[in-house]
């Protein structure tokens, strides 16, 4: 899916002016709140004008400010999840769900009710009033009900900021697996880093009423790592997890992790920072670490002050953090064979 | 600020009593409506000869007025449109008995702005709308009803019939042409710029249209009152009825 | 208490007509009300601040006074009499006037109860409507209306409490007519013009008091009805 922007509207005292064109299915918009984001989808969705210029979504044209087109927002079939769930109160989970349905054209009618409940695992929901349900179950059928629009883009904004963090992760594969299976691109905003590298593969930065950058997740996360205060997050998906001396024994790849706040489910989304990650020349003789392992550099990247070093143990990658003095010591280059080593305890489970 | 609103309080409470009163040279009249015009002259020109007097005066409906009296409005002289308001005040000890007599007499008249053919009481159903004054408190009402009744058009005319407070406002009901007729007294026709009289009401279906006048026990305590209530049964005052078509017998 | 009210025929027939008169004034304001705070509500216009202040107008101004403006307007030598007239239709001095000066008067508080109901709708649940593929119609009839009957609720019930007690505006546009147009307040008007009929008035008044508490009361329970079910 393709979209072309290069729009601009005020707010008051507050000024968008986004030019840009982008292709993909699982796009991210990254940025501070105030920043813009907000906006720049609302005007995509239609739900504001831009004072000027135009919007094009795969080669439609939107709104043009000089050719005096404005596709309305019902029109759009642009389908929007929103930081609240913006459930209808008066209406039962099902007629919310089935709201966009009833409301699209015959022929695109694709997607229906009975393969959403499925995937969303909203069976026993469906006959029940809104207004009871706990903040994830409310998340979900406002999900579904966008997706039941059948819509051509979905525009998730901010959909995980107010779930905990567990809900949070539980939720990431349902929106990834929904979007999959029935072939919906989306459109997902965030101002959480790892959020965004979950769910998206390019991201536009925004700031200040501005794109300022398009870019990878992954990208974006390293240029950030200095000024972060965990440093690069290291996303880990580890499996088959053993019992071993009071840790779990995690599959990692090829080879295995040590790590203390595991459990017994088969698989299970780590995060490690890059400044938990230490790095030997030579193999140390012992260390209280559970975790030692043989690795290649693979890149070296700057990051401010400090140095990334990427590093590929087996088939796996993971970036840690050193100064430039280290990197001098330790004559860290591309090929140059380390150890690493982590403490079982630096891993904490994300869902 | 908290002395300044306690001044101007009291510079409002000075006002206050000064306007209020009960100075001499004060005459509050109670007048049936038909006689507006007539006692307007009167106490004007009274007014005029006497040394500082000031007429206060309440038109109405005279059940209203008698009504406002019974209360405790101020009232020095009463002059009713019917016997009956004026008993009613004597029964109820307001009025200085020895003083009442009869001020004039009048006719009741039907009149109209109407393109239809009226000519007496037994055309009337044929109109939509007819003003009359409330029977309950409107003398000249009670007396329009009393035809009515006699001539045997009362229940024909039911929910026709449209209520005014006064005769006047059954007058300006006519004139506006908001009703097709309305009944006043010959000589608040007389005051009509458009309304026509379609016809007099045959005298012997309404008891005689009588205006008795008295002064109030507070009027008779007034100097100024007696000097007018004099002044009211003297020939100048007969002078001014007659040119307002009021009837002397 | 109960030796206390004596009514008679003609005070059943005021009690019927106010309700009547009350009912209808209600029943044809509400969709035009409707219309009114939809429109003040959710749509920006030149003029939008007269509209404001011409809506509210009615509330500030001493009724006696809209009567005569309505009677300007609409009696046989008023501004629309003529029109009027050759269409047939007869106004002053009829049931139908008294339904018109009621909602006149009552207009205000309908319009405003609406807008409170309307303003308190999260508009994020309009913009998920239009998302969703309802155009404003369509938003409109399955949204907002739904959302917004309780002000519609309040509306009502305070339009109609009022018209019942209409009295300034009534009299003079739609006269004193007993059987046609003589409401609770105009009966009432009358008896307490007379020194006679003191017990038929206050018979009256514990009528007219004891409907404008049924009224409020039923809107109580309603409310709390409503509320329940969310």
């Amino acid at each position: 899916m393709e979209i072309r922007m290069a729009a601009e509207k005020r707010f008051g005292k507050f000024a968008l002016a986004a030019d840009f064109t982008i292709v993909g299915k699982q796009i991210g918009i990254f940025g501070e709140s105030g920043s813009g984001k907000s906006t720049l989808v609302g005007l995509l969705a239609g739900l504001h004008h831009p004072d000027r210029r135009e919007i094009f979504l795969d080669g439609e044209c939107l709104f043009s400010s000089t050719k005096r087109i404005n596709v309305p927002t019902e029109q759009r079939r642009i389908a929007m999840v929103f930081q609240h769930p913006n459930l209808f109160p008066h209406l039962s989970v099902k007629s919310n769900l089935l709201y966009g349905f009833k409301r699209c054209v015959e022929n695109n009618r694709s997607i229906t009710i009975e393969s959403l409940v499925g995937v969303l695992k909203l069976e026993n929901l469906l006959q029940r009033g809104v207004n009871n349900l706990s903040g994830g179950e409310k998340q979900r059928v406002s999900l579904g009900r966008a997706i039941l629009a059948n819509p051509r883009l979905l525009l998730m904004d901010e959909p995980l900021s107010a779930l905990d963090d567990t809900l949070k992760f539980q939720i990431i594969p349902y929106l990834k697996s929904v979007s999959e299976q029935f072939r919906i691109p989306y459109l997902f905003i965030s101002h959480s880093l790892v959020e965004m590298r979950l769910m998206t593969d390019q991201v536009l930065v925004v700031a200040n009423g501005s794109i300022v950058d398009q870019t990878t997740p992954d990208q974006l996360a390293r240029a950030r790592m200095e000024q972060s205060r965990v440093g690069y997050i290291n996303l880990l998906r580890l499996e088959s997890p053993r019992r071993v001396d009071g840790l779990f024994a995690y599959r990692w790849g090829d080879r295995e992790l040590l790590i203390s706040a595991g459990n017994e489910e088969p698989e299970a989304l780590f995060e490690l920072s890059s400044r938990d990650i230490i790095l030997f020349k030579r193999h140390p003789e012992a260390i209280s670490a559970r975790n030692l392992l043989p690795c290649i550099v693979v890149s070296t990247f700057p990051a401010g002050n400090r140095i990334g070093v990427e590093v590929a143990c087996g088939d796996q990658r993971v970036v840690a953090e050193v100064t430039e003095q280290a990197v001098k010591e330790l004559e860290i280059r591309e090929g140059v064979d380390l150890y690493l080593a982590v403490k079982a305890s630096a891993f904490r489970r994300l869902d | 600020m908290g002395k300044m609103v306690w001044k101007l309080f009291l510079a409002l409470l000075w006002l206050f009593l000064l306007a209020a009163p009960g100075f001499a040279g004060e005459v509050n009249l109670s007048i049936a409506a038909s006689l507006k015009e007539v006692i307007d002259e009167l106490s004007d020109n009274f007014a005029r000869q006497s040394v500082d007097i000031k007429f206060l005066k309440n038109y109405g409906a005279s059940g209203t007025l008698a009504k406002q009296i019974e209360n405790g409005a101020p009232a020095d002289i009463f002059i009713s449109a019917n016997i009956e308001w004026m008993e009613y005040l004597q029964s109820r000890k307001l009025m200085h008995s020895a003083s009442i007599g009869i001020f004039t007499y009048n006719t009741l008249v039907f009149v109209g702005l109407t393109d239809k053919k009226v000519s007496g009481l037994q055309d009337l159903p044929k109109l939509e709308k007819i003003g009359i004054g409330s029977p309950k408190s409107v003398p000249a009402g009670e007396y329009a009803m009393e035809a009515l009744r006699k001539a045997g058009v009362e229940k024909q005319l039911e929910q026709k019939l449209v209520m005014a407070k006064d005769v006047r406002e059954c007058l300006m009901y006519a004139e506006r042409g908001e009703v097709d007729g309305a009944f006043v007294y010959k000589t608040d026709a007389m005051q009509a710029k458009q309304a026509k009289i379609l016809f007099t009401v045959p005298e012997d279906l309404y008891p005689r249209v009588t205006y008795p006048m008295g002064l109030t026990l507070t009027g008779a305590r007034n100097k100024d009152a007696e000097a007018f209530y004099r002044y009211l049964q003297s020939g100048y005052a007969k002078a001014v009825l007659d040119k307002y078509g009021f009837a002397q017998k | 208490m109960v030796k206390m009210i004596s009514l008679g025929p003609n005070d059943i027939d005021a009690i019927f007509l106010s309700g009547k008169v009350a009912a209808v004034a209600v029943a044809g304001s509400l969709p035009v009300g409707f219309a009114v705070a939809y429109l003040m509500t959710y749509l920006k216009f030149r003029g939008k601040l007269l509209m404001e202040v011409l809506i509210t107008l009615p509330l500030t101004l001493p009724p006696v006074v809209i009567g005569y403006f309505l009677l300007l307007l609409l009696g046989k030598k008023g501004w629309l009499g003529p029109l009027l007239e050759s269409a047939g239709i007869r106004l002053i001095f009829t049931w139908k006037a008294a339904v018109i000066a009621s909602a006149v008067v009552g207009f205000p508080l309908l319009v405003r109860s609406i807008r409170i109901g309307m303003e308190s709708i999260d508009p994020q649940l309009i913009q998920a409507s239009r998302t969703l593929g309802a155009p404003w119609y369509d938003t409109l009839f399955t949204i907002i209306l739904p959302l917004s009957i309780r002000g519609i609720l309040a509306g009502s019930s305070l339009m109609f409490a009022r018209s019942l007690g209409e009295f300034g505006a009534t009299i003079i546009v739609a006269g004193n007519i007993p059987g046609v147009t003589q409401t609770i307040p105009l009966a009432i008007y009358e008896y307490a013009s007379s020194p006679t009929s003191e017990t038929m008035a206050l018979s009256l008044c514990i009528v007219s008091v004891s409907m404008a508490l049924g009224i409020l009361f039923l809107h109580e329970v309603l409310g709390k009805k409503l509320s329940q079910r969310r």
